[in-house]
């Protein structure tokens, strides 16, 4: 019997991209001769679909990877799974998780037409700045359960009449025998830029060719000319995320919006008398360029912490998760120009650290020191040079020379791990110095 | 060959002495007493003198406790335990890290005077008059801790468990412990003279050649150093590190009293850090309080003055015996020693290095070299700590896979002294990753599992990166020096 389902991942990230045919699956993975390098993009079992049908043509492992097709990216385009709570017990007792199929559909006395699929998102990017309800870009598939190609446009109350954003579109994929499972597509926008005017900025002869369309009716709205109000405490991400041109002391919007969004999808089972309900998210951004490669602090790291807490167990803190913490340090640093930074970023105007020590290079090397240190065993010991969370409005040169430094926080604030991720360091920290195998029998 | 620089230590270690041997063995009535500064040195060249003596006997005593610390936390350690092991542990290693700071700030001083860098120590065996603690690489016992405690000794401190740990420390090293800060009060006296040392000595424009605090003390000021036991309440205090920058009389002299004030107080430290001699003499406390069979439990079995010295006068057969060296007969670990012995080698010489580059103060956007060598220099105490961590692991004597570990061997190399031009100093650097892959691949051959694999391949993936950047500096500098373009 099924006592609930669920939507598997839970939370799904598309990639903007142009191209007809998505992005083919891989994992980033560390190359055993190659510990201190980018990672290795590794083929990953693909699924393909026919866009007409919605069913899984084949499914396959691509002999390589190429992010572009015909000049155009390929469009990172998540599968979103369907799962059933099954078994004898009741929740709070053994019951287990499995890929909802037709099979387990028709035990049940149900079908694949029987569920409803539901996907409403929407871009508040705008919203955000302005406060004006009527700024909201909101897209809803309606309820579908046929396997057609489901636009999702975008409405917005301040747009001219008849214009909307494409926030791309989703696709029930229909079960077939080899591939009988319930999944849900989404496939992102193009990543374009919509635009309130095409009226050259000051210093340029022609419009902004990225501009594809005029949307906004910058009658009616606000967001062409807008500049934030500094006393706004609301407001804790810089002026520089959105385009505009500097009129005085302000940063006056030039009135874009994008294709991006994020929202929820719904899926709903009639089974037995009972309604079963299952709720995932999605959200779409740019494309990721530079794939082997990953940020010291991602959304993985704020979602394990809301669900673990902030403390560690020691049997959690093991030497593959620090390494994986310090990699994507030394992956971070890489792509910095630290000597810049040093003296250009969250500084107030003065070098965060001694001038000598920032030589990008040397930065890189010093971080690969610590993957070298960590592959022999021994206890990591720069747990004490990690940024607190309480410590991020520090900014005597003591607070800013901690780690991860020359970064800027959600907030506005000196960039600090999680608090979980310094636990990993410092629990594993305080183990034995050198951890020694067991011998080989 | 130690002569010549003990027959000028006199005023420090001396007493008035016999002009004569009587044939039957009685010192004669005459005597003489020594002279400040001895005949033949200048107050400067004096002051020189026993500042490069600090700086070996920071060196020693640095390696000393280094190793001690290596040798606690055995696998084997009773749970219960090991908490307060972990803590000597951390309590020796950062008073390792204070006598690394130490021996900067002296480069620091010998750089203000204008006197040569002194990187050097005496491996063992060695002088006793010039190593306060008598140099020995052991594991942590009772009486080595007792040696420490003495050498770290504030001048007046008696009473019962004075004399019993100065007993113990004699015992120790078969005669009398010497106070490192009997060097430093020495040198104040001296460097504080200005009929000895003029004015005119102290080169500030030297300070762009010194370590400064913002460089080597990696901007973590007090308390937030080494303190990997954060939660627990035992944890010791982790004082400040002492990196000063020299360019006048009074920061020489400040330089010298912090350094001294931390090993043991001139008279007692005023502030709330426990100086070395406090936090050695804690740990005595609590070692002296277990049974034997206890103490042995907390110790791992490291062999004594380890060496890849396979013979030679000093050699010994008991691996527990201070007073001769271990050889490492284990193949394995030997090629390990050797791979030691060359990155404590690069260690110094990055250290070294690093003095002859003056920071560049006029750019901050671009800054040359010297921040990558002490990034280098960080970098090889990494690897010295990984490569100890190998070695107390591994059996000193294949013959005996249950026998006593072998243990870092910390070999000092014929020579620390630079090459005169900038190229030929990075070809060193280049000579030791050459030095460092050759013994990798020979590891390879012989001891290729685990982690060791692992920590091997990354180290020589690192190493070649660093040797495409060393080619490209001695390559720049070639085309600097033909007149070619940069491409």
């Amino acid at each position: 019997m099924i006592h609930e389902l669920r939507i598997l991942p839970p939370l799904a990230i598309a990639r903007f991209g142009s191209a007809a045919t998505p992005m083919d699956n891989y994992d980033a993975v560390v190359d055993p001769a190659n510990p201190l390098g980018y990672r290795t993009l590794r083929p990953a079992e693909t699924l393909e679909v026919d866009s007409d049908s919605g069913a899984i043509t084949r499914a396959f492992v691509p002999d390589a990877l190429s992010f572009s097709e015909n000049g155009a990216l390929r469009p990172v385009a998540p599968f979103l799974e369907v799962w059933a709570l099954v078994g004898d017990e009741q929740l709070s007792g053994g019951g287990r998780l499995e890929a909802l199929t037709t099979t387990l559909l028709q035990e049940e006395g149900a079908s694949a037409d029987d569920l409803r699929w539901q996907v409403q998102v929407a871009n508040l990017k705008v919203v955000r700045r302005t406060g004006d309800a009527n700024d909201a870009v909101r897209a809803d598939s309606g309820e579908f359960s046929d396997h057609a190609r489901r636009a999702l446009v975008g409405e917005c109350e301040n747009f001219l009449p008849g214009k909307t954003i494409g926030f791309g579109h989703v696709q029930y994929i229909r079960p077939t025998a080899n591939h009988p499972e319930i999944r849900l597509r989404f496939t992102p926008a193009a990543g374009r830029v919509y635009g309130s005017n095409r009226e050259p900025f000051p210093d340029e002869q022609t419009p902004d060719p990225n501009i594809s369309d005029v949307v906004y009716d910058a009658q009616r709205g606000g967001w062409d000319g807008y500049s934030d109000d500094r006393r706004e405490p609301r407001i804790t991400a810089p002026w520089q995320i959105y385009a505009g041109r500097p009129i005085g002391d302000r940063h006056v919007s030039a009135g874009y919006l994008d294709d991006g969004c994020d929202g929820v999808l719904r899926v709903t089972l009639e089974v037995g008398g009972r309604t079963l309900r299952a709720l995932g998210r999605v959200g779409a951004g740019p494309p990721t360029y530079v794939p082997d490669a990953a940020p010291i602090r991602t959304v993985a790291d704020e979602l394990e912490q809301a669900l673990l807490g902030p403390e560690v167990e020691p049997a959690d803190a093991t030497f593959e998760r620090v390494e994986e913490i310090v990699r994507r340090a030394f992956e971070t640093v890489r792509l910095m120009n630290t000597t810049f930074w040093n003296v250009n970023g969250m500084g107030g105007g003065r070098p965060i650290m001694a001038p000598s020590l920032v030589d990008a290079i040397a930065v890189e090397n010093l971080h690969q020191s610590l993957l070298v240190a960590l592959r022999s065993g021994s206890a990591p010991w720069f747990g004490d040079v990690l940024r607190d969370h309480d410590d991020a409005a520090d900014s005597t040169d003591r607070g800013r020379r901690k780690m991860p430094a020359m970064m800027r926080g959600a907030d506005g604030r000196l960039m600090t791990l999680t608090r979980r991720q310094i636990a990993l360091i410092r629990t594993l920290a305080q183990g034995p110095l050198f951890t020694e195998e067991e011998p080989e029998p | 060959m130690r002569s010549r620089i003990t027959r000028h230590l006199w005023p420090v270690l001396g007493e008035p002495v016999p002009v004569r041997r009587q044939p039957d063995g009685a010192p004669a009535a005459e005597r003489i007493a020594p002279e400040t500064p001895p005949l033949e040195l200048s107050g400067r060249d004096y002051a020189i003198s026993l500042l490069r003596l600090a700086a070996e006997i920071e060196h020693g005593l640095m390696v000393q406790y280094l190793f001690a610390a290596y040798s606690l936390d055995p696998p084997t350690a009773p749970t219960a335990r090991r908490p307060m092991v972990r803590r000597w542990q951390e309590a020796i290693l950062g008073v390792a890290k204070e006598e690394m700071a130490h021996l900067v700030t002296v480069q620091n001083l010998l750089t203000a005077l204008g006197g040569p860098l002194q990187f050097n120590r005496e491996d063992f065996p060695h002088d006793t008059v010039l190593y306060a603690s008598g140099f020995r690489l052991r594991p942590l016992s009772l009486s080595s801790l007792a040696t420490y405690v003495v050498a770290e000794s504030p001048e007046v401190w008696e009473g019962e468990q004075a004399e019993r740990i100065k007993q113990q420390a004699a015992i120790e090293v078969g005669g009398t412990v010497n106070r490192v800060g009997r060097l430093y009060e020495e040198l104040i006296a001296v460097v504080g003279n200005p009929a000895l040392v003029p004015d005119s000595t102290f080169d500030a424009a030297s300070s762009a050649f010194q370590a400064s605090w913002d460089e080597w003390g990696r901007g973590y000021r007090r308390g937030e150093r080494g303190r990997q036991l954060a939660d627990d309440p035992d944890a010791p205090a982790v004082p400040e590190l002492v990196i000063v920058t020299v360019d006048s009389r009074a920061t020489a002299i400040a330089a010298l009293e912090q350094v001294g004030e931390q090993g043991e107080g001139f008279g007692m430290p005023q502030d709330e850090d426990e100086s070395h001699f406090e936090r050695f003499l804690t740990i005595h406390e609590e070692l002296e309080a277990l049974s034997d069979d206890e103490r042995q439990a907390l110790v791992r079995d490291v062999a004594t003055n380890p060496t890849t010295d396979l013979s030679g006068p000093d050699v010994g057969a008991d691996p527990a015996d201070t007073e001769t060296t271990s050889p490492i007969a284990n193949p394995a670990a030997r090629l390990w020693a050797h791979l030691f012995n060359v990155r404590y080698r690069k260690l110094l010489v990055s250290l070294a290095h690093a003095f002859e580059l003056a920071e560049d103060r006029t750019d901050p956007n671009s800054p040359g070299p010297r921040g990558s060598l002490i990034h280098r220099a960080f970098t090889e105490m990494y690897n010295l700590r990984s490569l100890a961590g190998l070695l107390v692991a591994l059996p000193l004597d294949h013959a005996e896979p249950d026998g006593p570990r072998a243990g870092p061997p910390f070999q000092m190399p014929h020579t620390l002294m630079l090459p005169h031009d900038e190229d030929d100093r990075w070809r060193l650097h280049r000579d030791l990753l050459d030095a460092s892959a050759t013994l990798a691949d020979r590891i390879g051959a012989v001891d290729g599992a685990g982690a060791a694999r692992d920590y091997l391949a990354a180290l020589a993936q690192a190493d070649r990166i660093e040797r495409d950047q060393v080619d490209a500096l001695t390559a720049a500098t070639a085309r600097a020096t033909a007149g070619a373009p940069t491409p």
